[in-house]
């Protein structure tokens, strides 16, 4: 890229703000100790210990995985802050009066919703700040329609058995180094229930914020529709600017049962580390959803445009009839950022279906990797998949890669797979600027324009955000 | 030469090998070969790059060094190269069959115990090759092959053929040939490379092939093996600047097939064509691995690989295409499609893209699927039963990867081919499809 589309200082990372509150950590490193303290200081009943131990143990046995597209400095397991919560006098907050009011105004420089404007939005929140889930509101007005919506420390005490029959169902403990470690270590998260036959009446949101320096963040997520039952669940995740590199392993199981649907979005802004690459967050994050019923549909919407190295690929396990699985992927990288996402569809049942339309976009000198399976077992008949993996280069010093893996053991399917790559012309931002259109305005229009596909899947204020997002992040890159 | 080798992950250690006399010039690369091996198993499946083959059967099988033998070619010969051929059988060099009395003045077509007395420098010809298991074993023990060299700005008329035939009749045989291919600036030719035989066998060939600036090579690869062989093919191919490479493998035969061809674009402007079709039915397994290295500007590569698979085949495609730095305004193309004809069929398809420059165009396609019904459905309304509509189709799918192959003769014989294996030949030819 010439003179004309480089300089232009990058747009700082808005949300790098640390702050002060009082938490309540173990000291950094990890054991069986370590594990017992965590479930101890949680009340957790036997079982889920034993699952923790269960995943530890296994995890001291597993290596690293090193296939990915993505190089960075192995993390140091013993120097992590395994738990981190805001220090407060009682178990649980009556009310959001009772919350540190420093945290609240966190939330509110991020703009979450908690207090009773939060009405006007119509979005339900779970906040879960380092480790801990802090707030959660609309909780009554759900549990009306029997809904369950409550932090995942709740589901265990409240909901036991629905934990239990549920938990480590879709990504097993030994599922990969990251899942095991997650399985043994992880605090808090969300948690929801939709019972059979009850669309839930509005969106569910949960806000992840890493706070601590040397915290990691484990969270859990587990969401399960019962028969006819719908969902719409978002989720969004900052943390504040550190020049060390922290880590982020969570992991997220759907279950859908017949004619269940969810909809989980992700817009990840993890700080990204500054433009040498120095600090942000390692996600390395397992999701996978388990289309168990007939007819039942899972999507995945991402946006993904922080985190240093992203190692995601959420997933669909299409098991019912006619089950559905989507991925739509928007994954932008700046600067030295490495991103190797994708998506998994594992066709089980007959006349499953599933899509996947991914756009990658790579700036400056990172580096974007599609990497995806899509898998049609014997006895799926009539199996059907389209995916199209788009990739947008912006500066020569970007990489963009594409990695699909199809395996197909069923004549009747039909799987088709289409790749393309791109950049941002000159020429094309020569016309937007010929007709009055400033430069900054034009790329994200061609952006926009790029990841069309994506964000109309995304619902609105989400959709809103991710707009302005690209934008931001793309701000320095070209013009 | 006479010990059995048990399997190829023994036959590395079989040392009456090292004691043969070699030329000089190989010896190292061959003694670096050979350490290589003596640390170095089998590749299993947990080997990415070979995660959807089995070896197993090849494991178990004892090979041992083949003798010549009597063959008929018959069927083989093609008018055009009548005296521009090699034959080996066993992985010797058959000189009642060979005849090169045709070959233009310069060109150089010779098996490579010839060759490595008239030319010196062969030696330092030969890439040390990289970690490929077989590409190495074929370095350490590859007992003749050929040498091909054509001077500066030639364009060689008749095409040259060259013909491996195994014969195994008691007990499993193992050949290795090595193919080195020298095209000098603004040199032209036309190489046809054949591989056919009866029984069990094993054929691990190496090919080299070096295009100086403005040289041409189109390459015809044919894989006819017995349905017992296994086949395994290394290919190496360096491009240099505004030369072209236009290569199409058709593989038919073997129990067990991979190719794995590597160019590299080494100079602006060159051109690259990568084509395949892979034919098969019982329990057939072939796997294609290719690298297309764009490294200079304004290059162009074009790779169409299709599978047609039956019974309980297995097709496996894993295409990468790198666009490295710098190399701005290639135009790369990849496309693997698929026919699944039966219950038990298998495809595993890969096209990968690795672009590190922004300014170029690259796209690839992968499809997966069945006869399109509403074509089967057209041709039944005009008259053609269900059967007969499958065949044709199946024909057509394969049909246009043959139908630019230049030698008249190896076209006509590999549409045969392709119609025998689809059973569609009387109604190819009825509708005049033969020419």
């Amino acid at each position: 890229m010439n003179t004309a589309l480089s300089s232009v200082t990058s747009q700082e990372y808005k949300y790098g703000f640390v702050t002060d509150i009082e938490s309540d950590s173990v000291a950094a490193g990890l054991s069986e100790d370590v594990i017992r303290f965590i479930s101890a200081k949680k009340g957790e009943p036997e079982w889920l210990l034993e699952f923790r131990l269960k995943a530890y143990r296994h995890w001291l046995t597993m290596a690293e995985p090193a296939w990915a597209n993505v190089h960075y400095t192995q993390p140091d397991f013993q120097k992590i802050v395994y738990y981190s919560a805001p220090k407060r006098k009682e178990a649980k907050y009556a009310s959001l009066d009772e919350v540190d009011p420093e945290l609240l105004r966190t939330f509110e420089k991020l703009g979450v919703p908690m207090n009773e404007q939060a009405a006007l939005a119509g979005v339900a929140v779970d906040v879960v700040f380092d480790s801990v889930s802090v707030a959660t509101t609309y909780k009554a007005k759900l549990a009306e329609v029997g809904i369950i919506f409550c932090s995942f420390s709740e589901a265990v005490r409240e909901h036991p058995e629905l934990v239990k029959q549920y938990l480590g169902s879709v990504v097993p403990t030994a599922d990969n180094f990251y899942a095991a470690l997650n399985s043994a270590v992880f605090t808090d998260g969300s948690f929801v229930f939709i019972p059979k036959g009850v669309a839930c009446p509005m969106d569910l949101s949960t806000y992840f914020r890493i706070n601590n320096k040397d915290s990691g963040q484990f969270e859990r997520t587990l969401i399960v529709a019962e028969a006819g039952a719908s969902v719409s669940y978002l989720e969004g995740c900052t943390a504040p600017q550190f020049n060390t590199n922290q880590l982020h392993a969570a992991v997220v199981e759907l279950v859908a049962l017949d004619d269940a649907s969810i909809k989980y979005s992700t817009v990840q802004n993890w700080y990204a580390g500054d433009k040498d690459g120095v600090g942000g967050i390692y996600n390395f994050v397992t999701k996978r959803g388990l289309c168990k019923g007939r007819n039942s549909k899972i999507s995945w919407t991402q946006v993904e445009t922080g985190s240093a190295i992203t190692w995601k690929y959420p997933s669909c396990i299409l098991l019912g009839e006619n089950s559905i699985g989507e991925f739509y992927s928007v994954a932008l990288t700046n600067h030295k950022q490495q991103a190797d996402t994708g998506t998994k569809m594992i066709h089980i049942g007959r006349n499953t279906k599933s899509t996947i339309i991914s756009k990658g976009i790579s700036a400056g000198g990172s580096s974007n990797s599609y990497r995806g399976l899509v898998r049609v077992l014997p006895k799926a008949e009539g199996a059907r998949n389209f995916s199209q993996c788009d990739s947008m280069l912006i500066g020569q010093l970007s990489s963009a890669n594409t990695y699909p893996y199809i395996e197909v053991q069923n004549r009747s399917a039909k799987v088709e797979h289409e790749a393309t790559t791109s950049k941002i012309g000159e020429e094309q931002l020569f016309y937007f600027q010929q007709r009055g259109i400033p430069m900054e305005d034009a790329i994200s229009m061609i952006i926009n324009g790029f990841c069309k596909d994506v964000f109309r899947e995304l619902p609105m204020e989400f959709a809103v955000e991710a707009t302005k997002l690209l934008s931001l992040k793309l701000e320095g890159s070209v013009g | 030469m006479n010990a059995a080798l048990t399997g190829v992950g023994d036959c590395i250690l079989a040392s009456d090998l090292l004691a043969e006399p070699r030329p000089d010039h190989f010896s190292a690369l061959r003694l670096d070969a050979e350490q290589y091996l003596q640390h170095q198993d089998l590749p299993t499946p947990k080997d990415e790059d070979w995660k959807y083959d089995d070896l197993r059967a090849l494991k178990a099988t004892t090979f041992h060094p083949g003798t010549a033998a009597a063959v008929d070619i018959k069927e083989r010969i093609l008018p055009e190269a009548r005296g521009t051929r090699l034959v080996f059988v066993n992985g010797h060099l058959d000189p009642h069959h060979s005849c090169t009395s045709a070959l233009p003045q310069g060109v150089r077509l010779l098996n490579l115990a010839a060759a490595s007395e008239a030319v010196p420098q062969l030696g330092s010809l030969m890439a040390p090759a990289d970690s490929d298991f077989f590409a190495k074993l074929n370095t350490a023990r590859f007992q003749d092959g050929v040498f091909i060299f054509i001077p500066k700005n030639l364009k060689v008329a008749t095409p040259l053929h060259l013909l491996f035939m195994s014969q195994a009749a008691d007990g499993a045989t193992i050949s290795q040939p090595r193919i080195i291919v020298v095209l000098e600036r603004g040199a032209a030719v036309e190489l046809i490379e054949e591989y056919a035989g009866t029984g069990t066998y094993l054929t691990n060939t190496v090919v080299e092939i070096f295009l100086a600036e403005d040289a041409e090579l189109r390459h015809e690869r044919v894989q006819r093996e017995s349905p017992q062989a296994f086949h395994i093919s290394n290919l190496r191919a360096q491009v240099q600047r505004g030369a072209r490479y236009h290569s199409r493998t058709i593989s038919f035969g073997a129990a067990f097939s991979r190719q794995t061809p590597q160019v590299s674009i080494l100079g602006e402007g060159a051109d690259v064509i990568l084509d395949g079709l892979a034919l098969l039915n019982g329990d057939q397994v072939a796997d294609t691995h290719s690298v297309l290295d764009h490294t200079q500007p304004h290059c162009t590569s074009h790779q169409l690989h299709k599978a047609i698979v039956d019974d309980g085949g297995r097709a496996i495609f894993n295409g990468r295409i790198f666009v490295r730095r710098g190399a701005h305004g290639t135009d790369a193309r990849q496309q693997s499609r698929n026919l699944l004809l039966s219950e038990k069929a298998r495809v595993d398809t890969k096209p990968q893209l690795e672009i590190d420059t922004d300014d170029v165009k690259c796209a690839h396609g992968a499809a997966v699927g069945a006869l399109d019904p509403e074509e089967l459905f057209y041709l039944q309304s005009r008259g053609l039963n269900d059967q007969a509509a499958r065949n044709l189709l199946t024909y057509g799918f394969a049909a246009d990867l043959l139908a630019h192959i230049p030698v008249a003769s190896l076209r006509r014989q590999l549409r045969q081919a392709v119609m025998a294996r689809t059973n569609s030949t009387d109604l190819a030819a009825e509708l005049g499809e033969l020419a």
